[in-house]
């Protein structure tokens, strides 16, 4: 029995099999999650543990068979897609379902909080994500990992980590780790997961050959379906434009949360002017301490 | 417990003026370095995803090569169309490409046929009009004539399909000194899988072959070897 997705050389089968190194992950996952609700009894939104629940059906889905199965041994695109799942959902969510009191206790161990400090900056974040994007899509790791259950499992929990840092300056728990503005980062986000990883995509998308043997030597799920170049030039666009919706979506709602902001906060400030008369009756406009104040506020010494 | 969602767990993170307040304070130089040493290893990785598919080296065949020249079995087969097909006469003055395998077959003959497909359509039509792909059957109670060339048409049209007798096909792969094929026991529905040589063997203009391609042979390695053998070059 198997605990881990791996490549095989076996014909595509649709009987289901699961992987429990899977299933004791998802379950290790909860139960740490549960439990430190319970014993430091913070507090969580209903909304925290939607998110936090979500983060683990998509960890779950690309891990396990059938998604985790085909990727891992038969089809290049559909490991593109394991990579999006963890990248691009899983780690987000578990994320967002991450409250702040639990993550900074996680950054009590020796040397968390300053890695954390220094992974968090944008640049270092956005290279060391695509770094990881190029590097464990080269055919020599892909060929090489693919054949074990150890080298998958590194595999996808590299994919894990790189998603939680490319979303670290964006929806960090802790909002010290976040990029320090709203401008910032949209653009980061725009050139760390939407423009660089367009670059290895055009390379596996316009290769002229296969380029994973791991693929290519794969049994087909079909005679009829797509050859192995065919298969790869999928993986190629998933990588240059898969992620297009979920980072403009993401960028469209930080652009629109922070105009809404903006747009309160002159609204605040209009209203605080009219309330404030623009002369004190002896004709000068009102210094500070002669304004009148605020309804229910301390009596002006 | 659960309490009201907070605005600081929102995508769009806290309200810009409290940011700057909790932000870290950041020095330019050290991560402009960093930066640029990360870079490096982008374009490092980027090298690898380029040229991490090249294999062997110019000079270097990526099949096996034949301890001594073998020439092309002398049989007489059956084509598709039910027409005898001396192997000898058919393929001489031409490259040929002969492998043993069968229609039912779920990994080792449609992933043979499609690299090489996938090759010669690369090679263009000037050139793997040269070269003669020749599938013979091991699986001649199931493959007929129409089923062979239905399975071969998915591929493509120009490949020629061989079946016959056991007995003959038995002397072929002994001639072309490949181990024979063995069936293998029939599952609960009657399904069976027949264990047969992987290997593609390639006989040059002369009838000789040098060379054979071991299961596992990339489209890659076609690309490269293919002009040198229709070029005559001799593997040795």
């Amino acid at each position: 029995m198997r605990w881990w997705c791996v490549a095989v050389d076996e014909p595509w089968s649709w009987a289901p099999r699961p992987y429990f190194g899977v299933w004791a992950m998802c379950l290790a996952i909860v139960g740490w999650y549960a439990v430190s609700i319970k014993r430091h009894g913070g507090s969580v939104s209903r909304k925290q543990v939607v998110w936090f629940a979500l983060g683990l059906l998509f960890l779950w889905m690309a891990s396990d068979w059938p998604v985790g199965s085909l990727g891992a041994g038969y089809l290049a695109s559909i490991h593109m897609l394991q990579y999006m799942l963890y990248t691009l959902a899983a780690a987000p969510l578990l994320m967002l379902g991450t409250p702040d009191w639990m993550f900074e206790r996680l950054l009590r161990r020796r040397f968390a909080e300053h890695s954390v400090e220094v992974l968090s900056r944008p640049v270092v974040a956005g290279i060391l994500f695509n770094i990881v994007l190029v590097a464990t899509h080269a055919p020599v790791t892909v060929d090489s990992l693919r054949t074990t259950q150890v080298g998958n499992f590194v595999l996808d929990m590299i994919w894990l980590a790189s998603g939680f840092l490319l979303w670290l300056p964006v929806i960090s728990p802790a909002k010290r780790f976040r990029a320090s503005s709203a401008g910032a980062r949209i653009v980061y986000l725009f050139l760390a997961a939407a423009l660089i990883p367009m670059i290895p995509g055009g390379f596996v998308a316009f290769s002229p050959q296969p380029l994973y043997a791991t693929y290519e030597l794969a049994p087909r799920l079909s005679i009829d379906g797509p050859s192995a170049l065919g298969d790869q030039q999928m993986a190629g666009v998933l990588m240059k434009v898969g992620n297009v919706p979920i980072i403009w979506a993401v960028m469209a709602v930080i652009w629109f949360r922070w105009y809404d902001n903006e747009q309160r906060r002159s609204r605040d400030e209009r209203l605080a002017r009219q309330r404030t008369p623009l002369t004190d009756g002896s004709g000068r406009r009102p210094t500070p301490d002669r304004a009148v104040p605020p309804a229910g506020a301390a009596p002006l010494r | 417990m659960f309490v009201a969602e907070s605005p600081e767990q929102s995508l769009s993170g806290p309200p810009e003026t409290s940011e700057e307040e909790v932000g870290v304070p950041r020095t330019v130089t050290p991560w402009l370095v960093l930066g640029i040493v990360l870079a490096g290893g982008l374009l490092v990785g980027l090298g690898l995803l380029v040229g991490g598919s090249r294999s062997d080296g110019p000079g270097e065949w990526a099949g096996t090569i034949l301890g001594a020249p073998q020439q092309i079995p002398d049989a007489v087969l059956t084509d598709t169309d039910g027409a005898p097909f001396d192997l000898r006469a058919e393929t001489a003055g031409t490259t040929t490409i002969m492998m043993f395998g069968f229609t039912n077959c779920a990994d080792v003959c449609p992933i043979n046929l499609a690299s090489l497909t996938a090759a010669l359509d690369e090679l263009g039509d000037s050139r793997a009009s040269g070269i003669r792909v020749i599938l013979i059957t091991v699986d001649p109670e199931r493959d007929t004539e129409a089923v062979l060339r239905q399975y071969l048409d998915r591929f493509d049209p120009v490949y020629v399909g061989l079946t016959g007798s056991p007995g003959q096909l038995a002397a072929v792969q002994q001639a072309a000194n490949v181990p024979e094929a063995q069936r293998e026991s029939a599952d609960a529905n009657g399904a069976y899988q027949v264990g047969h040589a992987s290997q593609l063997i390639v006989y040059q203009e002369d009838g000789l072959a040098r060379i054979a391609y071991p299961f596992g042979t990339r489209q890659a390695d076609w690309t490269r070897d293919l002009p040198r053998l229709l070029d005559g070059d001799v593997p040795s």
